[in-house]
């Protein structure tokens, strides 16, 4: 890279932009890092103590986590959610980008494609909010069902982990169609009509032909609405009910309520090595490689 | 068994446009047909109707006697060859081959003995559990016909499927294709843009323009009987003289042909004195005159290219911007012909033929 910056801008120019790109790697992605998992591994002392003889390494931040049930099941359980969010959020966005790709007029697409952006010039919360007004319990989705007939007595969406996957699918539906559809659409329209025309139906073309050229696509969406969910916290906290922590929740609270940075950044590790083991199970199971994904 | 294609009055327009003008036409059981014609003209879009990737505006399809209007392209008993082949890159050579027998279900053992039977008849045995990026043009070429016959269909389709190949790979193509054909007795509509390639493969050849079927003749009806202009320009070589009618005499008909004097040939059609009427005349029917008589005109020659058997020229007629292109045989002519000469050609009524029409140029 060094080569072909000073080939084009001369020496100096690149060394400049290459030590430019160091110290933002450095001071903005790494040392924040190293200095989170600095304080992971230190108790939690008052201000008098620090560097003081107590100010050990420990694991016992760590440890924290396994010795209490609760937030072991509200850990398990977000993995749990997110994983149901992005599957969720695959079946809901493969046949949209497929249509995107593959069917739709470039008008339509254009149409479809805006339609879905617009709801994203709106900020997050406000998003998230409309949601937690139309399932409420009152809300204009059980009046709907209720009013033609589906229903005899209003559901509580809310009160369960359901409002919070509805509400995710929902916000995440861009990170997933996007590489769907790029994948997608960067196949051959032949290879389609060439299953066709040697006898393939629609669900075998999709599982033979357009799924498995698809899979980086798929690969990069599921990877990306997973981590999104894992570390979601807006939505858990305005759609999730008492019953339906999340555990960016937890990590907030030994933040900002527990004043415990230690014990949250190394909650926020753990959280960030799941996140790791995923993207890595799903790059096995999908037989992805990073350059794949890439593209 | 009955693998006629009939096309009944079928037509095909997108939006305003009309890819394919009304057509009717019937294509025998076991025929080599080819659509001749040049880019953008409509040869895909017919293939299309018939695979049943495109309904047809107007009209109906039948194969083998049967309406194919409610019949979806994976149950059409036809089987396509794509411009670009089209093989399916994440599945190994073996695999593209089975494909369509995998579909319908068929045990693996049984789909092996398929494929083995169509690596052998296309000559690539060993390339069986090869990618298909590993193979090369010519290869892909053959694993895409293999893949094609392997669902035994009654009709192929092949959409320029040589147009990829070099020129040596091309004609050895063209000749494991027929005997393909002949073999398997499977009817084959093949597009092309290559006269060539029509005339040496086909029973029959249908000339399109501009989504317009021109003609369908056997290749040598073609050749020497066209019989619209576009198929006499399009189909070979051929030199256009453009004049008014002024005398006939049956078939014979004389053209005036302004600076070129008078020109008699042979009409395909009625025509009427005082009409604008097209002449064509091959390079290879115009021979060299000593002297000035009937059918004959004065041309300057501009380049000659010597061609071992035949010398190819092409000429000015005198007092003209147009050029005409003239073969003659070398052995008698090499002697005195040179650039910049003035040559008198003339030409057989009977190999000259003309039909109505204006010149475009
Ligand atoms: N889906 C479509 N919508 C609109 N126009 C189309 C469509 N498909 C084809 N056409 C038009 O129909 C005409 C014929 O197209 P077609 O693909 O049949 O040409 P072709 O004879 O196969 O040409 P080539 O030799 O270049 O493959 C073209 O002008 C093309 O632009
Ligand atoms: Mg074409």
């Amino acid at each position: 890279m060094f080569k072909q910056l000073s080939d084009r801008f001369g020496p100096m120019v690149a060394i400049g932009i290459l030590l430019l790109m160091l110290l933002w790697l450095v001071m903005l992605v790494v040392l924040p890092q190293v200095l989170m998992i600095d304080y992971s591994l230190r108790p939690n002392l008052p201000p008098s103590q620090i560097g003081g003889p107590n100010d050990n390494y420990t694991l016992s931040n760590y440890v924290t986590l396994f010795n209490n049930q609760i937030h072991q099941t509200i850990f398990f359980k977000t993995i749990w959610s997110s994983v149901l969010v992005t599957v969720c959020t695959l079946i809901v966005c493969y046949p949209l980008a497929y249509y995107l790709a593959k069917v739709a007029t470039p008008r339509q697409a254009a149409l479809c494609v805006l339609l879905l952006i617009i709801p994203f010039w709106i900020n997050e919360i406000l998003r998230t909010f409309s949601w937690f007004i139309i399932l409420s319990y009152r809300g204009p989705l059980n009046a709907l069902l209720l009013g033609m007939g589906f229903i005899d007595r209003p559901i509580r969406f809310l009160s369960g982990d359901g409002g919070v996957i509805i509400g995710m699918v929902y916000a995440y539906i861009l990170f997933m169609v996007f590489p769907l559809y790029n994948a997608i659409e960067s196949l051959d329209g032949n290879q389609i009509k060439a299953a066709r025309n040697l006898g393939s139906g629609w669900i075998r073309t999709h599982y033979r032909i357009i799924i498995p050229h698809a899979k980086p696509g798929i690969a990069t969406g599921c990877i990306m609405v997973f981590m999104l969910s894992a570390g979601s916290y807006a939505v858990p906290a305005l759609l999730g009910s008492p019953g339906s922590r999340w555990f960016t929740q937890i990590i907030y609270n030994w933040f900002f309520e527990g004043g415990d940075w230690n014990q949250g950044a190394a909650y926020a590790f753990i959280l960030l090595l799941l996140c790791i083991g995923f993207i890595v199970l799903v790059m096995r199971l999908f037989k992805v490689g990073l350059g794949d994904i890439a593209r | 068994m009955d693998s006629s294609v009939h096309l009944d009055n079928v037509m095909m327009q997108f939006d305003n446009f009309v890819a394919v003008q009304k057509t009717d036409l019937k294509i025998e059981s076991g025929e080599f047909f080819s659509f001749l014609g040049p880019s953008g003209c409509g040869k895909t879009t017919i293939l299309n109707m018939i695979s049943g990737f495109l309904d047809p505006t107007e009209g109906t399809v039948r194969i083998g006697g049967e309406d194919m209007r409610r019949v979806s392209a994976n149950k059409r008993p036809t089987s396509m060859i794509f411009q670009n082949l089209a093989l399916f890159p994440l599945m190994t050579v073996a695999e593209n081959i089975e494909f369509g027998l995998e579909v319908r279900g068929i045990k693996k053992a049984e789909r092996r003995k398929v494929s083995d039977r169509l690596l052998n008849l296309v000559a690539l045995p060993e390339c069986r559990d090869k990618r298909i990026s590993d193979l090369s043009g010519g290869q892909k070429q053959r694993i895409a016909i293999a893949r094609a016959l392997a669902v035994e269909p009654r009709v192929l389709l092949l959409d320029e499927p040589l147009s990829a190949l070099d020129l040596k790979l091309r004609q050895h193509m063209r000749t494991e294709l027929k005997e393909i054909q002949r073999k398997t007795g499977i009817t084959f509509i093949y597009i092309t843009h290559d006269q060539g390639e029509a005339l040496t493969m086909s029973d029959r050849v249908g000339v399109m323009s501009a989504g317009k079927l021109q003609q369908v003749a056997d290749p040598v009806t073609l050749y020497r009987a066209p019989a619209t202009p576009f198929a006499a320009s399009f189909v070979g070589e051929n030199n256009r003289i453009a004049g008014k009618v002024i005398a006939m005499d049956g078939k014979r008909t004389t053209l005036d042909c302004g600076v070129l004097g008078q020109l008699s040939g042979t009409s395909v059609h009625d025509l009427s004195v005082g009409e604008s009427a097209l002449l064509f005349i091959r390079p290879e029917l115009l021979n060299r005159r000593t002297e000035m008589t009937e059918n004959c005109f004065t041309a300057k020659i501009q380049e000659l290219n010597f061609e071992g058997a035949y010398l190819m020229m092409e000429a000015t007629p005198i007092n003209t911007q147009s050029t005409i292109r003239a073969q003659l045989l070398s052995d008698v002519n090499i002697g005195d012909l040179a650039t910049g000469n003035q040559v008198i050609f003339g030409f057989d009524a009977q190999d000259a033929i003309i039909m109505s029409g204006k010149s475009d140029v």
